[in-house]
């Protein structure tokens, strides 16, 4: 017992020494690094489709309509609270909290509930839903301007040690369509709230899901 | 002893650094606080392979680490992710001794470390998971074994240990 005892200080006292032996310095976990990081992605986002679709008619110069300011600040918000928990779930801590994210979704899901509704005090929210080709495209394009986003994130939460990815494979999905349907609302001229409440709004499910699926397996360690 | 909680931030801080004489006294003390730390909530004979896994993680993932903040949340945060992940992978049928001794540590009570404590986050699980995790994957009984102690069906502990490590991964920073 006692040389077993001896032989596990010994392995563990040689662990030690190679470990020291390896010591290289790192750069210290810092949020605001991870925060620059998520805001230059979004701004190459931004700034890519700029160059390449443009920008709606009349941004910054004339007052856009209510949906637009409401469904993309909603966008911005659901997107920026997930991704700063998918910032600070790089550095792990007992205590950790991520809840801000829930609170923004909760308040987002308001948008395509009242464009739902309101489709359907219409009567007719499937054909209008099949049949607007634009409101497919802004979605398509919304979910796949978040993937630079995306990137950003799981770049960095593998630098980080993230202890529960799944929790991070859904943030992290939900804050790059968030910030991509944002980014594309930049460009989308179309401001009814059927179309933003809905089109504009399903990039935040299908990235969040995408995410849970496809991101937990690149952050286990 | 152990050494504090300050101690340790400042240690780990001049270890980011590149401090290695900083750095081998923190993996010293770290090895000690861990080994106290799973004491009971792990078979006696996989407490050092656990304890060097959660220092090699501790050294691969030390950029993580914000030097403004505590150190043994951060170190518990790592080793809670690596014991849920042991127990995981642990599937043991001969039956263990767990070692009863009391920690002979006086800080054990210290407000701090229980709110990061394994049993505080065992009690998060409901006691019929909790018990089948604790024969099973932590006493190491065989699943016939806990059936009779526990009083649930074979399936029900199968079913149960699954709940509950997927509870326990999904929990791992929650204190309270």
């Amino acid at each position: 017992m006692t040389m077993n005892n001896s032989s596990r200080e010994q392995g563990r006292n040689r662990l030690i020494d190679e470990l020291t032996e390896d010591l290289t310095p790192v750069r210290a976990f810092n949020p605001r690094d991870g925060v620059a990081l998520v805001a230059g992605a979004l701004a190459l986002t931004v700034s890519g489709i700029a160059a390449i679709a443009g920008l709606r008619a009349g941004l910054g110069t004339t007052m856009p309509s209510p949906y637009f300011l409401i469904a993309n600040l909603l966008l911005l918000g659901v997107g920026l609270a997930a991704a700063t928990a998918v910032v600070a779930m790089a550095g792990p801590r007992v205590g950790n909290r991520h809840d801000a994210p829930k609170w923004a979704l909760a308040m987002a899901a308001v948008l395509p509930l009242a464009a739902l509704a309101s489709l359907a005090g219409q009567g007719h929210v499937e054909s209008d839903m099949m049949h607007d080709a634009a409101g497919w495209r802004c979605m398509a394009y919304g979910t796949v301007d978040g993937l630079l986003a995306a990137t950003a994130m799981v770049l960095w939460l593998r630098r980080g040690a993230p202890v529960s990815p799944e929790r991070a494979g859904w943030w992290t999905g939900i804050a790059a369509g968030g910030l991509g349907s944002a980014a594309y609302g930049m460009h989308c001229p179309v401001d009814t709230l059927a179309h933003l409440g809905i089109f504009h709004m399903l990039p935040v499910l299908i990235a969040g899901i995408a995410g849970r699926i496809a991101i937990p397996p690149l952050l286990r360690w | 002893m152990i050494a504090d909680e300050q101690t340790l931030s400042r240690l780990m801080a001049a270890s980011q650094r590149g401090d290695k004489r900083a750095y081998s006294v923190l993996l010293d003390e770290a090895g000690k606080w861990l080994t106290r730390y799973y004491r009971r909530r792990i078979a006696p004979d996989q407490l050092d392979d656990l304890v060097q896994d959660v220092l090699v993680s501790l050294h691969r993932k030390r950029a993580s680490y914000d030097p403004t903040r505590p150190f043994l949340p951060w170190l518990a945060a790592i080793a809670r992710y690596r014991w849920v992940d042991h127990l995981r992978r642990a599937y043991r049928n001969q039956e263990q001794a767990i070692d009863t001794e009391e920690p002979s540590e006086p800080g054990d009570q210290d407000a701090v470390l229980a709110r990061i404590s394994l049993e505080r986050l065992m009690e998060n699980l409901p006691p019929a998971q909790a018990d089948a995790i604790e024969l099973v994957k932590i006493e190491g009984c065989s699943i016939r074994e806990a059936s009779e102690r526990s009083g649930q069906s074979e399936s029900l502990v199968k079913v149960n240990i699954h709940r509950g490590l997927k509870k326990l991964a999904a929990l791992i920073e929650k204190a309270e």
